[in-house]
């Protein structure tokens, strides 16, 4: 299993939800390795980097000798500010990790998986696309990018028994949400159906059924959790 | 590495794509046979398993980390679709000779 932003937040509690279940974990985030776990390791890559990704990917096939199944979920969080003011900094944060790094990533293990016959690729967007939450302009329109990349590619590769599938967590206290603020955390659970924050297990439940030998026929879906859409 | 050494491990590429029954037939080789576009063995998936199979096959020739990457290829149109055995070939030359 690959995973991608494992060094912290949900992608690296993932990760060791994983290890925990038995899967042999590969993680990557720009930074060194945080997660010390028997099954699992680490490699320095920042997604938004073509050759990085390339070369990481490889390594992975040379080593491994295949990918079974890939969480894109390497993402960034910044503070919401109204479109009118957000800087294009911002904004190119967010093309280059949200969409060309999960591009990038999804591409060169369809490479690993088509010659397998087999995959399950699962992508990671936000309830702050069908929420249309004010301040995530540039968020949420590269998030929405990821949903539509893995339609597509789950079209593309569903003649070679490759899933592709986009689940969108409730929210999930991390450093970068507690980062946000208490009132920008209230003001997001006022708007899901269900009120409360999701656990690891809950998300890991979702990814699961996505992973699962039985949802071979399950691809090019959402699953927003939390929210009725 | 020769054109005529490319050109073989591209048939070595369609070989190992034929086992993988990822195309029907066997394919004969010739510098005019098309891999993308009308005439093709490939579809487009065969295609990506010849290319990433071609890729590394020529990694392990050349003993160095080569991307097969179609807008790099000189003969190559994106906007045509349309890449020849004998093309492919020059390119794999190429991108094997380069430091």
């Amino acid at each position: 299993m690959v995973i991608t932003g494992t060094s912290k937040g949900m992608g690296r509690a993932v990760a060791e939800y994983f290890v925990t279940k038995g899967y042999r974990v590969v993680g990557c985030s720009r930074g060194a390795a945080t997660l010390a776990l028997n099954g699992y390791s680490h490699s320095q890559v920042d997604v938004s980097d073509e050759r990085q990704v390339r070369s990481w990917i490889r390594t992975i096939n040379e080593d491994f000798g295949r990918i079974d199944v890939l969480i894109c979920n390497a993402g960034s969080v910044q503070s919401a500010l109204l479109m009118s003011v957000t800087p294009g900094d911002v904004l190119q944060t967010f093309l280059h990790t949200h969409i060309a790094g999960t591009y990038y990533v999804c591409r060169e293990v369809s490479k690993v998986m088509i010659r397998h016959k087999y995959g399950r690729i699962i992508t990671v967007s936000s309830l702050g696309v069908p929420l249309h939450l004010e301040g995530t302009s540039a968020y949420s329109a590269t998030k929405s990018a990821v949903i539509e990349m893995t339609k597509i590619l789950a079209k593309e590769l569903a003649p070679v028994g490759i899933t592709c599938n986009v689940f969108s967590p409730a929210l999930y206290m991390t450093d970068a949400a507690e980062a946000m603020g208490k009132e920008w955390a209230v003001r997001l659970l006022e708007k899901q159906t269900i009120k409360r924050t999701v656990t690891v297990a809950e998300i890991c439940n979702v990814i699961s059924f996505y992973v699962s030998p039985e949802s071979g026929p399950i691809t090019g879906q959402v699953i927003n959790m939390g929210l009725v859409v | 590495m020769t054109e005529k050494d490319a050109m073989k491990m591209i048939e070595a590429s369609l070989g190992k794509l034929k086992t993988d029954e990822m195309i029907a037939h066997d394919t004969v080789v010739s510098g005019s046979l098309p891999l993308l576009g009308p005439g093709s063995p490939l579809d487009s998936i065969g295609f990506v398993a010849f290319l990433t199979d071609l890729e590394e096959r020529i990694s392990i020739e050349a003993n160095k980390e080569i991307y097969l990457v179609l807008n790099e290829i000189s003969e190559f149109n994106i906007n045509q679709s349309h890449l020849l055995v004998e093309q492919l070939a020059r390119h794999l030359v190429k991108v094997s000779e380069e430091k």
